[in-house]
């Protein structure tokens, strides 16, 4: 392989986007990445489309070499339903915040999996609104500092950690894949997004929830993010939820 | 009552270098000071790295209008951020550059009023890199501003105050770094070597079968890569990153060729192949 500019990037990234807007060590990016490899190694440049929500995902609006659209708030997933329904034989993957997957646009996303749309939708959980400065979320953990729970989050007026992907499990066909990876393992995280995407070429919904570090917003250096990511991790288990009973819609 | 002459002033740097911090200081120590100020705030969603301007007017009558084309005094401290503010230069306008980071061929304006001020320098070398804007600070209040150090001192202890409450050592640092900066000449002839400018190119590095490239230009200094290294073959060097900070150094002889820092790097900047 040469090297150039390219030699550590996957061929899909967009190189005059490069260096990205995301902060230093950002964990989204890194998920990116990854997607980006994935894409190259199953060959499916000339298939796929991203769809992006407001907040720190619509940093990738100029990231890779493919079309990219930009939603409103919370409206991610029934546009790429939409999408899909327009053109089939497209493959396409919706990118959201905690905030666009759990709070503005959860029914969208719980009556996607219950209609077992074909989609592939990826949730970035840092556990706080990470672009606006570091808000509360559904995803903050109990006790947990943000801006605006300066005490830390008080489980009794707020509820504790927001178990997106099991909640999702409920509602979905139980052909549906629904997983929940991490940016502290890259090689599980590739497989899971592998099989989110397989997931939609055999004519089902995807959803996976990716934990992932954001320094800029936990103040925390980078021993520090991947310690709180690892206090994540306990919280929010890492792994594909199995299959409930429900029969399948025939 | 004298004639009213409006001071316009542009203010660019780079997100998280502490622009935003420096205007506030220095408007709400203007207002103190009996002027009618206006502060203007720009930059994008991104929370680090994007350009990151402040507009600022004072004016010893009343102001009515916040924004305006042509600045006075222009105040700029990082390469990238030139391109936002280059419609600010007039002809009259005195220019402030970072000549640590900025070559001065790339200010267009000519003339004796482009002064040189090495703030990454100072910073890194006297002080801790956070304390540029102190120093900026610092410098332009004598200057061009007629403040004195008390009450330049007093502008920034209202505004850093909770933070100084915290750690005592952050308010002797700051207090050496603007009694530093309040004191220090500017350059107007000769002027800093750029040698804490961004590297251009990549590094490749070759032997003991392995081949290593290094991107600085998309390095953000992030540090994960030296976090993940398993054998330690990889720690921060002198060569500089986009955003003005060290990208690593690798040592080929300790590198397994594990692939892990290319696997985490979140800005593709590193990978180290074997030769096969």
């Amino acid at each position: 392989m040469k090297e150039n500019d390219r030699f550590s990037m996957p061929d899909c990234f967009n190189l005059a986007s490069k260096p990205s807007l995301f902060c230093p060590g950002c964990g989204q990016s890194m998920f990116l990445k990854h997607l980006g490899s994935v894409i190259d190694q199953q060959k499916i440049i000339d298939k796929i489309t991203l769809a992006i929500d407001i907040g720190c995902s619509l940093l990738a609006w100029n990231y890779f070499d493919f079309d990219i659209i930009q939603t409103h708030h919370g409206r991610v997933v029934p546009t790429a339903v939409g999408y899909k329904m327009a053109r089939e034989k497209r493959i396409i993957i919706a990118i959201m915040g905690d905030g666009g997957g759990y709070a503005i646009g959860l029914q969208s996303l719980l009556h996607a999996a219950f209609r077992n749309n074909p989609i592939t939708t990826f949730v970035m959980n840092n556990t706080e609104y990470s672009m606006t400065g570091g808000q509360m979320a559904p995803t903050t953990m109990s006790k947990e500092l943000t801006t605006t729970s300066p005490e830390g989050k008080e489980e009794k007026l707020f509820g504790g950690a927001f178990l997106g992907p099991e909640l999702v499990r409920q509602a979905a066909n139980s052909d549906a894949y629904i997983a929940r990876a991490s940016v502290s393992n890259p090689v599980i995280l590739e497989t899971i997004i592998k099989k989110a995407i397989l997931a939609q070429t055999t004519g089902n919904f995807a959803f996976v929830e990716v934990l992932t570090i954001c320094p800029t917003n936990w103040k925390t250096d980078v021993a520090g993010s991947f310690e709180f990511l690892g206090k994540m991790e306990k919280i929010y288990p890492v792994g594909e939820i199995i299959k409930n009973g429900r029969t399948k819609n025939k | 009552m004298a004639e009213q002459k409006i001071n316009k002033i542009v203010f660019a740097g780079e997100g998280g270098q502490g622009i935003q911090v420096l205007s506030k200081v220095l408007s709400t120590t203007l207002a103190v000071a009996g002027y009618d100020v206006s502060y203007i705030p720009q930059f994008g969603p991104e929370q680090r790295g994007a350009p990151s301007v402040a507009f600022v007017q004072y004016s010893n009558g009343k102001i009515f209008y916040p924004k305006f084309s042509k600045a006075d005094i222009l105040i700029v401290l990082r390469k990238r951020a030139i391109k936002a503010i280059e419609s600010f230069i007039g002809p009259e306008t005195t220019i402030i550059f970072d000549s640590s980071t900025i070559p001065r061929n790339l200010i267009k304006q000519k003339g004796p009023k482009v002064f040189g001020l090495p703030a990454t320098k100072l910073a890194k070398e006297n002080f801790k890199p956070k304390a540029l804007n102190i120093i900026v600070l610092g410098v332009l209040a004598g200057k061009f501003f007629n403040l004195g150090k008390q009450i330049i001192w007093s502008g920034i202890e209202k505004q850093l105050g909770t933070k100084f409450a915290k750690s005592a050592e952050l308010r002797k640092v700051s207090k050496e770094a603007m009694e530093y900066g309040f004191d220090f000449s500017l350059e107007n002839k000769k002027f800093s070597p750029p040698i804490f400018d961004t590297h251009g190119s990549i590094i490749v590095e070759k032997g003991w079968g392995k081949t290593a490239v290094i991107i600085p230009k998309f390095c953000k200094g992030c540090g994960i890569c030296i976090l993940k290294c398993p054998v330690s073959a990889l720690k921060f060097g002198k060569t500089l990153g986009v955003y003005g900070t060290s990208s690593p150094d690798i040592d080929l002889e300790k590198c397994i060729a594990c692939d892990n820092c290319f696997q985490f790097c979140p800005d593709s900047a590193i990978r180290v192949e074997k030769n096969s």
